[in-house]
């Protein structure tokens, strides 16, 4: 039942979902695994901490920010319909992509208290460095979770998370371009649809 | 990630004739509604119409509509108060017991699909836990070097070159494909159940395995669904992805299993060579 472990893996790192797309610069596994290491370490003292949700969304939402490279993200969501957007709209559409981010990982908190994380290796796959991990979850089987980071402006950053087999970021453009296309192309609609979203979140909180 | 389909493969002797039939009844429904293709000018939107490969989607998603309502009003209901009365190490027994009554399934599809090192770890499988591991509730193979790899007959067909055709979403049985959909009437015989003499008590077995196999499955992907459904802009479109990347996933593991390894149990090579 070893995909009982990746699927729990993925509902634990969905929140950290985005993840980007565009390699900018190879990290050594060591590097990678020392960064994913020290980051999931500030996450589950974040997680475990003694204080409100709302305090732990804020500080997860602060964290998630310098550790995963969520502009990239975004702009691999968004894929080709880039160069179709306008400046106001791709403006408009990063703005409610880390609105999204921040409303998803605020619907998690409470599944990831007791979270644990272990860091088992770290190898080079195409153009990413992928470090293994295995998360546990009091009364939840343990889940492996794969982290591939990338150099982002000289630092390494987390552009995706790979969990039995499937990518977060390639899940994600495919529900945007979804969206898209079901609305005749119009990143317009695209863009309704995440306020809308945002919106049912936020009222369901 | 094969879920929010309601049953799973292997449903049991009775359900042969529906099994049987099912495609055929869905193959007619689905032709009555494609979508409408870019035109090949349009190069862009074009490609990636072509790359989704689901041209009869307004019909997927009237069947991914009904599945939801089913599964929101009858079979999430049940999950959840089988979460309620169960620990996790009690769903994941079952869950290795399910897992255990159809590895000889899986030796079949693997020595077809030319895999014999998976097919022979099925088989070692099989054998461990339903002795060892106590008729399957244990997994003692894992532990001794055989981890289980899933498959199917559609994965089958996939190593026999068959392409995955367009993206089909079954009534009550979720995510599927042209080529994957065959998998269904073969699951339904590939059983050890099928391989017993009948008897009533053989045919209540086989539905109560089903059963729980079903609601074991559902309660197994409780968190995951409710959370594509709570953050998925479009999630008929993610549990499409989803799907399309799993079964990517599984094929290529298939492939990287099926190498010579040695079991945990045994000198390892690098340990010899270092003495």
């Amino acid at each position: 039942m070893h995909f009982r472990r990746y699927v729990l893996g993925a509902i634990t790192a969905l929140p950290m979902l985005s993840l980007a797309p565009i390699a900018r610069a190879q990290v050594s596994p060591d590097a990678a695994k020392a960064f994913i290491t020290q980051s999931g370490q500030q996450l589950v003292a974040v997680v475990n901490a003694d204080t409100s949700t709302a305090v732990k969304a804020q500080q997860l939402q602060t964290l998630v920010n310098q550790i995963v490279a969520v502009d990239n993200v975004g702009d691999y969501v968004l894929g080709r319909y880039k160069s179709v957007a306008t400046p106001a709209q791709y403006s408009q559409f990063q703005t409610l992509f880390h609105q999204l981010l921040a409303n998803n990982i605020t619907y998690q908190i409470k599944a990831f208290q007791g979270i644990g994380f272990t860091v088992n290796s770290a190898s080079v796959v195409g153009n990413d460095t992928v470090v293994d991990t295995t998360i546990t979850r009091p009364g939840e089987a343990p889940a492996d979770v794969g982290w591939a980071v990338d150099e982002i402006d000289g630092a390494p950053k987390i552009v995706d998370v790979i969990v039995a087999g499937t990518s977060l970021r390639i899940t994600t453009r495919n529900d945007y371009a979804s969206v898209i296309t079901s609305n005749g192309g119009q990143v317009s609609a695209l863009l309704t649809v995440m306020q809308n979203k945002i919106n049912q979140i936020q009222a369901n909180q | 990630m094969q879920h929010n389909g309601i049953l799973p493969a292997g449903w049991g002797k009775s359900g042969r004739i529906a099994a049987i039939a099912a495609p055929a009844l869905i193959l007619a429904g689905l032709l009555s509604g494609c979508a409408k293709a870019p035109p090949a000018s349009d190069t862009a939107d074009y490609q990636a119409y072509q790359a989704q490969n689901d041209p009869l989607e307004p019909t997927n998603r009237v069947f991914y509509s009904i599945n939801d309502k089913l599964d929101r009003y009858a079979f999430k209901p049940i999950a959840k108060g089988y979460i309620a009365i169960t620990t996790q190490g009690i769903r994941n027994h079952v869950g290795d017991f399910v897992t255990n009554i159809g590895e000889p399934a899986r030796l079949i599809y693997f020595a077809a699909g030319g895999k014999p090192r998976d097919a022979g770890t099925a088989l070692v499988r099989f054998v461990v836990n339903s002795t060892v591991g106590i008729g399957g509730i244990f997994d003692p193979a894992t532990h001794l070097g055989y981890p289980e790899t899933d498959t199917d007959f559609g994965l089958t067909l996939a190593e026999w070159g068959v392409p995955a055709g367009p993206y089909l979403y079954l009534p009550a049985f979720g995510p599927s494909g042209a080529r994957d959909a065959f998998s269904i009437p073969v699951a339904f015989f590939l059983t050890p159940m099928e391989a017993a003499p009948a008897s009533t008590a053989m045919t209540a077995f086989g539905w109560s395995q089903t059963a729980l196999h079903l609601v074991n499955t559902r309660a197994q992907f409780m968190d995951a669904i409710d959370q594509v459904q709570a953050t998925a802009l479009d999630p008929y479109a993610t549990f499409r992805s989803l799907y399309r990347q799993s079964r990517a996933s599984q094929l290529q593991l298939i492939d990287q299993r099926d190498t010579p390894t040695v079991p945990d149990w045994f000198p390892q090579p690098a340990a010899q060579a270092a003495q």
